[in-house]
């Protein structure tokens, strides 16, 4: 199992420090990552040999927790500890600050856009989701401040084709929201989780939603439109969303991230017991996944993050707390 | 704005608490005389660096309150996992995340990374014992935390030696 | 358990999108983390005290003797959770020391037993808003509820019931003129303009602890009409039924919590008589309770006639245009479009922008713009203002806050009724608030002569201490012990 995902490449990405995240840029030729020494690095490859290309150092006041891509590519958020989210403009030789998003009261955890590059989703320790807009001329403003979850929320995500956000909170469940006349509202509550759910994720065609937790599982939800054949009740206007799989039994310790390949449908995990774990869903009448790969000492220390690159299909990108960046190539196993 | 412990004439919130004898010198064995084997880290040596963390309230060690005890260390080299129990003086008391976190962060500058530190309070000895226990097992908030200088001051304050 | 939290410091009341269940059971409640001690009796010459807890929490301090004295739970007040900002910063519940309809009975059943010396004359000054709410859940109209509430409260042993809305004439007032005389000195000041409504409490909150000194000087001094009425009660009214100002009970009903943190602010309490302008705020929901609480049905009660002191004419209730929550905007407007540049405005037209919670006014003559003006309420518009502010791209020269979209009528202590939407509610509150007839300050009669009698003239120095005020930047308390992380 362990010959499924082979290490291609180690990288001390962030020195003295933990990385946190790992983002891909669009177009697959650049990853973006961030840690606790403050700074946004952006890594190339020239051949086969990933090589870092800036550092933003300038930034951030306190650790860089998430970064994020635009959908065009040419603009890179980045949440931070110390409460404030920068966009960075690709320019020709580097990055440069054209903003300052502040509003929350305590540390960003995390950051994303939506599909359509004029939206962007920030969340924070201080509970709230804010949904803000972007126009023609990089203004930003916030367009919906979200109360609903009761504790530190860790992380958001956007749907891959629509408007519609998701949210992994300390307070054990996943929130997803949507625009509703001129403000967003809490569409649907997610709950299941036994402790913290860290990370979630879509899968390709948004139907279906991956959440990884502190409780050391992995479930997977899928969503019911009204008037589906299941029989699954719906409200007349929202999708309901049943849990249909619960990894467990799998990671012993918490799991800080999980990646939906949209190119292959592969799962991937990142856990506090430095593994990383490879998933593959089963062929059968009920939906079930299988474990394809296992690297137990991916990382000296926990795995933070692991993102599918989106143009190469099997090439997966992880850090965590050692500092490092890895990049592996992943094949599904026969039989799996 | 006035908390327990600050300032004179306020009642501090466990006035007069047990105070418990120090355990003395540990002996050493032949196996750590050699230098040529490497120290397998052990209970009484996770206890030796946590026993004289200062209580954020009294002028005396977690030791000397038996917030720690040695008992309470569970150390696994192997396994590279290191678990301490701790007990706060009384179940209400509000520094129990002060100390927790206090415990945590000599752990993590002591130990080897490698090691995986769970530090949770006592069974049924706190009110909030979830809570507590779940924000001290949260990375992301201990590591926020600690970027916070004032929180820092006092934790290092904690974790500083008596003269 | 999760209760409608008092969002303190985003501005007061819970987001109209999340609906709200029961807000009127909102009560608040004290966590471990506060820090506030336990208060111990120090006699002279104890010794430090032992305390022992009992299992069920309670502090009892074991004297020397061994005999034991169990300890008073400590009083958490509204000041020391806005002075301490130890638990209450993500507020979730903090209890007050009482629930406030309770603290009117309180003082009803003391007047009951009292010696005439130590009596007091308890007054009622009622919003608009509150009585439209009222109207609303009763399926009264607002005269009859008026005066069925004067009635009401007057058998509970209240003495006089009054309406805010004739306070709120001064507040209006000093606020034009407060605005035309920044908007001429623009060149000299940097921070006259843009001028920021003073009469939300949530929104003051949240900017004394949020942006403090940056903001304070935008902030116009003009105080609401809920403090306007507390200067005018204690002051002018004490003096006229030969009272000492600690000898009124001064009561408001409001329709949000956070009018009871501006009742307690220091600036707020005069330190002669030791009294506060407003000693006690309750919301609609808490005004309903008191109904429940009687066993009495509003609209079951025999009317009284409505106490005129304060108005411009008998059985008759009046409103200022502008919306349901004040209409700064409106006839700072209007009255500065005259003053600046001699234009008469009969209608303002609203330009909405992003949301129906951020609109726009605009003078212009000859493509010329002089005068822009925006209304902004709830978190996000405030937010963006602030931050626009901030960047020096603020293009307008007043902005009305509100802490509440879509303004007091949906404030977080209004009543919620089953059944109907929200907006359909709230539909029904607006329409009721606006069956009264409007007019214009200028032309009443008795603010007038007040402003003559009592205050001794328009630009008086008593004008100034009496219907203008000061904000303070909040700091935020930082020792390591309490800490969230």
């Amino acid at each position: 199992m362990k010959e499924a995902l082979e290490l291609l490449e180690r990288v001390s990405a962030h020195p003295e420090a933990r990385c946190w995240f790992l983002a891909w840029s669009p177009g697959g030729g650049l990853l973006a990552s961030c840690g606790g020494d403050r700074t946004v690095r952006v890594w190339g490859r020239d051949g086969p040999q990933w090589s870092c290309r800036a550092v933003l150092s300038d930034g951030h006041q306190r650790t860089v927790r998430r970064v994020a891509w635009s959908p065009c590519g040419n603009y890179l958020a980045s949440a931070s500890f110390d409460a404030t989210t920068c966009i960075w403009k690709k320019q020709e030789d580097g990055f440069e600050c054209i903003t300052t998003l502040e509003g929350h009261e305590n540390e960003v955890k995390s950051v994303a856009w939506a599909p359509s590059g004029t939206l962007l989703a920030t969340c924070s320790r201080d509970k709230s989701v804010w949904v803000w807009e972007v126009d023609e001329e990089e203004e930003y403003e916030c367009v919906s401040v979200l109360n609903s979850h009761t504790q530190d929320v860790k992380h958001v995500v956007w749907h891959p084709n629509q408007e519609l956000l998701a949210s992994a909170s300390y307070d054990d469940t996943v929130k997803l929201y949507r625009e509703e006349e001129d403000d967003w509202v809490c569409c649907a509550t997610l709950e299941g989780h036994q402790s913290t759910v860290w990370s979630v994720a879509f899968d390709r065609s948004g139907e279906r939603l991956a959440s990884c937790s502190d409780d050391r599982t992995v479930r997977v939800w899928q969503s019911y439109r009204p008037g589906n054949q299941h029989g699954v009740a719906c409200s007349s206007t929202d999708p309901t969303w049943k849990c249909i799989c619960n990894l467990s039994g799998y990671h012993t310790r918490t799991i800080y991230d999980v990646a939906w390949c949209h190119l292959t449908g592969a799962l991937a995990t990142a856990c506090g017991d430095d593994a990383i774990r490879v998933f593959e869903e089963s062929t059968g009448p009920e939906p079930s996944f299988s474990l394809a790969a296992h690297v137990p000492r991916a990382h000296a220390q926990d795995v933070n993050c692991v993102a599918w690159s989106p143009t190469e299909p099997g090439l997966l990108a992880s850090c965590g707390d050692d500092g490092d960046i890895a990049f592996w190539r992943y094949q599904r196993p026969e039989g799996c | 704005m006035v908390g327990p412990g600050q300032g004179g004439g306020q009642p501090l919130q466990n006035a007069n608490p047990l105070i418990y004898r120090r355990s003395g010198e540990r002996p050493v064995t032949a196996r750590e005389e050699d230098d040529e084997l490497p120290d397998i880290i052990d209970d009484r040596e996770i206890f030796d660096l946590i026993r004289s963390i200062n209580d954020p309230e009294h002028p005396l060690t977690l030791e000397e309150l038996n917030v720690v005890e040695q008992v309470r260390v569970k150390v696994n080299d192997a396994e590279s996992t290191v678990s301490v129990e701790f007990t706060p003086t009384i179940p209400h008391c509000s520094m129990a995340t002060l100390i927790g976190l206090s415990i945590k962060v000599k752990l993590i500058r002591s130990l080897p990374e490698r090691f995986k530190l769970d530090v949770h309070i006592t069974p049924g000895t706190h009110v909030s014992e979830h809570a507590v226990n779940k924000q001290l097992a949260d990375k992301e908030r201990v590591a926020a935390a600690l970027e916070n200088s004032h929180l820092l001051e006092v934790v290092n304050q904690c974790l500083s030696a008596r003269s | 358990m999760k209760s409608a939290s008092v969002r303190l410091e985003r501005g007061g009341c819970r987001e109209a999108s999340a609906p709200l269940k029961d807000p009127c059971n909102t009560a608040l409640f004290v966590f471990q983390e506060c820090i506030k001690p336990v208060k111990v009796e120090k006699k002279l010459g104890q010794a430090a005290a032992k305390i022992r807890i009992e299992a069920d929490g309670s502090y009892f301090q074991i004297n020397q003797d061994g005999g034991a004295q169990k300890l008073e739970k400590a009083k958490i007040t509204l000041n020391d959770c806005l002075a301490c900002s130890g638990c209450i910063t993500s507020a979730e519940s903090v209890l007050i020391t009482q629930q406030s309809h309770e603290e009117l009975n309180k003082m009803l059943a003391f007047n009951k037993t009292a010696t005439p010396s130590e009596q007091k004359l308890v007054v009622v000054s009622v919003s608009p808003q509150s009585r439209a709410s009222l109207a609303a859940r009763c399926k009264m109209g607002v005269l009859e509820t008026a005066k069925k509430l004067t009635a009401f409260l007057k058998s509970l042993g209240v003495h006089y019931v009054f309406d805010t809305t004739f306070s709120r004439n001064f507040s209006l007032l000093e606020s034009q003129r407060e605005f035309v005389k920044r908007f001429r000195k623009q060149a000299e000041d940097r921070k006259a303009l843009p001028m920021l409504a003073s009469a939300c409490p949530g929104w003051i909150c949240y900017a004394e602890k949020t942006h403090g000194s940056f903001i304070i000087p935008y902030i116009s001094t003009t105080k609401s009409p809920q403090q306007v009425m507390g200067s005018l009660i204690k002051d002018y009214f004490a003096e006229q039924q030969h009272l000492t100002p600690d000898q009124i009970y001064h009561v408001t009903v409001m329709p949000c919590y956070d009018k009871k943190l501006e009742a307690s602010r220091p600036d707020f309490f005069n330190q002669e008589y030791q009294t506060r302008d407003v000693d006690c705020v309750i919301t609609t929901g808490e005004v309903l309770k008191l109904l429940e609480q009687e066993g009495v049905s509003l609209s079951d009660v025999d009317p009284a006639p409505l106490d005129t002191i304060f108005s411009t004419a008998e059985e008759e209730l009046t409103s200022h245009s502008g919306g349901g929550s004040g209409g700064y905007l409106e006839h700072i407007y209007k009255y500065a479009a005259k003053e600046l540049f001699g234009i008469q405005v009969d209608t303002v037209q609203y330009k909405p922008l992003k949301n129906k919670d951020f609109q726009e006014v605009t003078l212009e003559k000859d493509g010329a713009v002089l005068l822009q003006f925006a209304l902004a309420y709830g978190f996000r518009n405030i937010q963006n203002l602030v931050q626009k502010l901030k960047r020096g791209k603020s293009p307008y020269h007043y902005v009305e806050v509100m802490a509440c979209p879509s303004g007091c009528l949906n404030g977080g202590g209004q009543i919620k009724l089953d059944g109907n939407s929200s907006k359909d509610q709230l539909q029904q509150v607006e329409r009721l608030y606006e069956s009264v007839q409007t007019v214009v300050p200028e032309d009443n009669r008795t603010v007038r002569e007040l402003y003559e009698q009592w205050l001794g003239g328009v630009e008086s120095e008593k004008a100034v201490k009496a219907l203008h005020t000061e904000y303070h930047t909040v700091e935020k308390a930082s020792t390591g012990f309490n800490i969230k992380w």
